[in-house]
């Protein structure tokens, strides 16, 4: 049946759903995870958005009976509004006009509105990847602390309306160190390791040992991709720059913003080699461009997850802080893995340096403490304690990556739950997987 | 979404982007398509050099029915020896590209719909015999037609999914298209049974349909298809013959390049349309079951003692 | 449905409503066999002094109501109309559907008993929790909404079929 189809790997996010076949280096598609619906056909969806328009009276009694020939197009009268919908940035396009209401499935992770994720998938799978689910075996991914109950959701829609071949659901974050394998630095396969996953909306701090996550030491930061948009906006605004949008916010932070590893020093250099500061143009819709400046925020910008007061008044403490929180707060035994493996996952870990500042200042820490020990112990000496901080190239889609690796492994499909098992046993069975790259496999 | 592209939307996408002019960088994608069709998108040589190789499962069987012929007429001076594990490949060369957009655009186009292509090698071949017959039957009446004309050509198989063919009769008033179809699962044969009987009845009972081609369907072998090797007679239901009779309108030069495309994506559309169901109905149950357990809370008892707050957060009791 | 379908649903329901209602005259009765247990009598059955005389409600061949009665605990399992695979199919599928989510529904059996689609069982500790009518408000509403739900699935299905194939039809001429 599947015989040598790759499979499908799917990592749908807050913000963005990833989507591809095992085995690639980038994912095919990536496009937010939006659906845009039929807004204000009949009167389900205005009251109550995210309805599905079946709480009335079915709507196709009203046309579909027997002989209109005519009218066979007045898919209103058909019911089959449910066919009617965009995802991606189609959904975004449509919302923009008339007729058309966007909706995010997905908040804060984990999938909230299942009606709307069932079509967002049958979009994704029919439209966009083309495939029969039949015949491939799929890969999804999942926040960690996903209740088992949307893991059941997910299998019923997956086996029941798609009947997929075969299913695995995998955590983002155990993905995420799976990619790093892809580094040269990394030398054993191991899935222990601190990940820190800073997307768009929020970044998170999660240990992970021996490929589980250990849920009660995940830390949020509410400082992430958005964050720093804003902050360079504000920036630009201050000095008054010709145009301070946040789509230029958005282009000078990807195009010019770094970390540097000491902000005095930083803008003492500025001030002694004025070619540090650059000129970005923008060129607006109707072909006029405008020349901005662009100067301390290329270091400042990022420098927020370090020194949080430059930015925010309620949440102070540094990244370094809360990743080293969260290590000690994770079972002893594991520590040491946890600082030695430290992974960074997600487009707001892309500056240049990101991860060698962050290496250094949690050293720091460490070392502090060690120091601290030794003297209290007086006079033992301390072995000392490794922390590495691990970048990569596929940082961007980690989560994906790491899926697209473990996907392509010649075992991957004994690890997947089939459709016959489904059928035997029924959605429970998704609550266990047997740990994919975990000791004993290749 | 009511139809099924018939290109590959990545593929456009993606040469769409490199054509037009962004600065080029390697690529190295496998991808999937319907029918367990492979395409792999690489940068071999350089960056500007794109090779597109598709892989088809029947692909020996196309080539018999003169797939070769249409993809050189297709991507004719494109074409390259086929990558090793895959069946063809073009190689575009992004410093070379056709310089008006518009010949760009119809070579994206044309790329995009590949496995469209490759597989409408048979049925071009059909549509040609059915011209040749019907131009011979019409020099005879019925009675005297000799054999050859009377029974039609061969019939064509493509083994196009691992249980799964298409068969291809041409006749000199008709070519047959006949799909067999597996269900694996109960509620998809008994959805499907649904779906057919309805594309059996739309002919009869639309008027605006009147000209469409014919639609039959059977759980056994149709008569088309007696001697044709290979055939499973398992008569437990999950196998069924969709049969399609394409009428001499539906042949003409001019409307034989859409009805091509639009026959072979039937049974994707067809299966795509199923699960589309499934999920609103899906959809309708979870809608049910919340309104039942609104019911059911209703049997529970008002809170006895609820503390209310104002706006400044300071509670009060509500008397009772 | 014909005349003499929608004439019997009233008696019917009526039926179910008054023999259920009078099984729930249930109380807390703790398990004979194991100290300082308390389960449902009508699943255990332990012994034959607790349990009550069951009841099979039909409404016609493939349409009936069985209510088992103990002295603890109610099992209301039903038989839904099915008339052709097509309803056979979705109210296997509904039944499933509901099945899956039983923990929020309480006293919804996750199993139906044997030669049922959907089986209830209601225990002296919900009707100690709820209001006994409202419970049984809640069974008869649940028939009615079942039959309905099925028969607008299945009117839905054949529409989209035939929506479906007038489109893959027409771009043909």
């Amino acid at each position: 049946m599947a015989s040598q189809t790759p499979a499908v790997v799917m990592d749908n996010g807050t913000g963005y759903s990833k989507l591809g076949f095992a085995g690639n280096d980038s994912p095919s598609f990536v496009f937010p995870t939006a659906i845009a619906t039929k807004a204000g056909a009949g009167s389900a969806a205005g009251s109550a958005p995210g309805r599905p328009p079946v709480a009335n009276k079915p709507s196709f009694l009203a046309g579909g009976g027997g002989g209109g020939g005519a009218s066979s197009h007045l898919s209103t009268k058909r019911g089959t509004e449910d066919l009617d919908y965009f995802i991606g940035d189609e959904a975004l396009a449509a919302a923009n006009g008339p007729g058309y209401a966007i909706n995010y499935p997905i908040r804060h992770g984990q999938i909230e509105n299942w009606d709307h994720m069932e079509r967002f998938w049958s979009n994704s799978i029919f439209k966009y990847l083309r495939v029969e689910p039949e015949d491939h075996y799929f890969l999804l991914t999942e926040p960690p602390l996903n209740p088992p109950e949307n893991r059941e959701n997910t299998a019923e829609i997956m086996f029941e309306s798609f009947n997929c071949a075969g299913l695995y659901i995998a955590v983002q974050a155990v993905l995420a160190l799976a990619a790093s394998w892809t580094s040269s630095k990394v030398t054993d396969r191991s899935l222990t390791g601190t990940v820190i996953d800073s997307g768009d909306g929020v970044t998170h701090v999660i240990p992970v040992a021996e490929g589980y996550v250990i849920g009660s030491s995940i830390k949020s930061i509410p400082i992430a991709g958005r964050d720093i948009t804003y902050f360079v906006q504000s920036l630009l605004r201050d000095r008054g720059e010709p145009d301070s949008s946040l789509k230029t916010a958005e282009k000078v932070k990807e195009e010019y913003c770094y970390v540097c590893p000491d902000i005095v020093k930083e803008f003492a250099r500025y001030d002694r080699e004025p070619d540090r500061f650059l000129k970005h143009t923008v060129t607006a819709p109707n072909g006029r461009s405008v020349s901005i400046d662009v100067g301390y925020e290329r270091f400042l910008a990022p420098e927020i997850f370090f020194n949080p007061e430059i930015y925010s008044s309620d949440f102070l403490t540094p990244l370094p802080n809360v990743v080293d929180g969260v290590i000690q707060s994770s079972p002893i035994d594991v520590r040491r893995g946890l600082y030695k493996n430290i992974v960074l996952s997600g487009g707001s870990t892309l500056y240049k340096d990101f991860g060698r500042r962050l290496q250094r200042d949690i050293r720091h820490l460490v070392d502090a403490r060690i120091r601290a020990s030794e003297a209290r112990s007086g006079g033992a000496r301390s072995g000392g304690l490794d922390v590495a901080v691990v970048t990569h190239k596929r940082q961007r889609h980690g989560p994906w990556f790491g899926g697209s690796l473990l996907g392509q492994t010649p075992e991957f499909r004994s690890y997947c739950h089939t459709k016959a098992e489904y059928d035997e046993i029924g959605p429970s069975i998704v609550r266990r997987f047997a740990l994919l790259g975990g000791p004993g496999s290749a | 979404m009511l139809l099924l592209d018939y290109h590959n939307v990545l593929i456009h996408s993606l040469l769409t982007e490199r054509f037009s002019g962004s600065t080029p960088v390697s690529i190295d994608q496998i991808v999937s398509d319907f029918d367990g069709v492979t395409f792999h998108l690489s940068t071999p040589e350089s960056k500007t050099k794109i090779l597109i190789s598709i892989q088809v499962k029947c692909f020996r069987e196309l080539v018999q029915y003169g797939a070769q012929q249409v993809l050189e007429r297709e991507y004719g001076p494109y074409i390259v020896d086929p990558e090793p594990g895959y069946d063809f490949s073009v190689l575009i060369d992004l410093e070379n590209l056709p310089a008006e957009q518009e010949a760009k655009d119809d070579l994206i186009t044309r790329l995009a719909l590949m496995k469209r292509n490759a597989m409408a090698a048979p049925f071009e071949r059909a549509f040609d015999e059915f011209a040749k017959l019907s131009e011979e039957a019409s020099r005879y009446t019925t009675e005297s037609a000799p054999q050859g004309v009377k029974e039609g050509g061969e019939v064509m198989a493509i083994h196009y999914r691992e249980e799964e063919a298409i068969y291809i009769k041409a006749s000199h008033d008709r070519v047959t298209v006949i799909f067999s179809t597996v269900f694996r699962e109960e509620t998809d044969r008994i959805f499907g049974k649904v779906f057919l009987q309805e594309f059996v009845d739309a002919r009869r009972r639309v008027l605006t349909l009147q000209n469409a081609p014919q639609v039959l369907f059977r759980n056994d072998p149709p008569l088309e298809l007696a001697g044709v090797p290979g055939l499973q007679n398992v008569n437990d239901g999950t196998l069924s013959y969709v049969t399609f009779v394409l009428f001499p309108r539906h042949l003409t030069p001019h409307r034989r390049y859409e009805n091509i495309s639009h026959i072979q994506i039937f049974r994707d559309y067809f299966h795509y349309h199923i699960k589309a169901s499934k999920a609103y109905i899906h959809t309708r149950m979870r809608k049910r079951t919340a309104d039942f357990l609104q019911v059911l809370n209703r049997a529970r008892p008002e809170n006895e003692e609820r503390e209310r707050k104002t706006a400044s957060g300071r509670t009060f009791r509500v008397q009772g | 449905m014909g005349d003499d379908c929608s004439t019997s649903l009233r008696p019917y329901l009526q039926c179910v409503r008054s023999s259920l209602s009078a099984a729930l005259a249930i109380s807390n009765f703790a398990s004979q066999t194991s100290e300082r247990h308390n389960v449902p009598e009508i699943e255990a059955a332990s012994s034959p002094e607790l349990l009550l005389n069951p009841l099979v409600i039909s409404r016609n061949s493939d349409e009936r109501t069985f209510i088992e009665p103990s002295v603890n605990s109610v099992r209301v399992s039903l038989k839904v109309k099915q008339a052709d695979e097509i309803e056979h199919i979705l109210v296997h599928k509904f039944a499933r559907f509901l099945t899956q989510r039983a923990d929020a529904f309480l006293i919804l059996r996750r199993k139906p008993v044997e030669g049922y689609d959907i089986s209830f069982l209601i225990t002296n500790f919900h009707t100690e929790a709820m209001l006994k009518h409202k419970i049984v408000d809640f069974v008869i509403e649940f028939m009615e909404e079942v039959d309905k739900e099925i028969s607008e699935m299945k009117l839905f299905l054949n529409a989209r079929a035939r929506f479906v194939a007038e489109s893959f039809l027409t771009p043909f001429d």
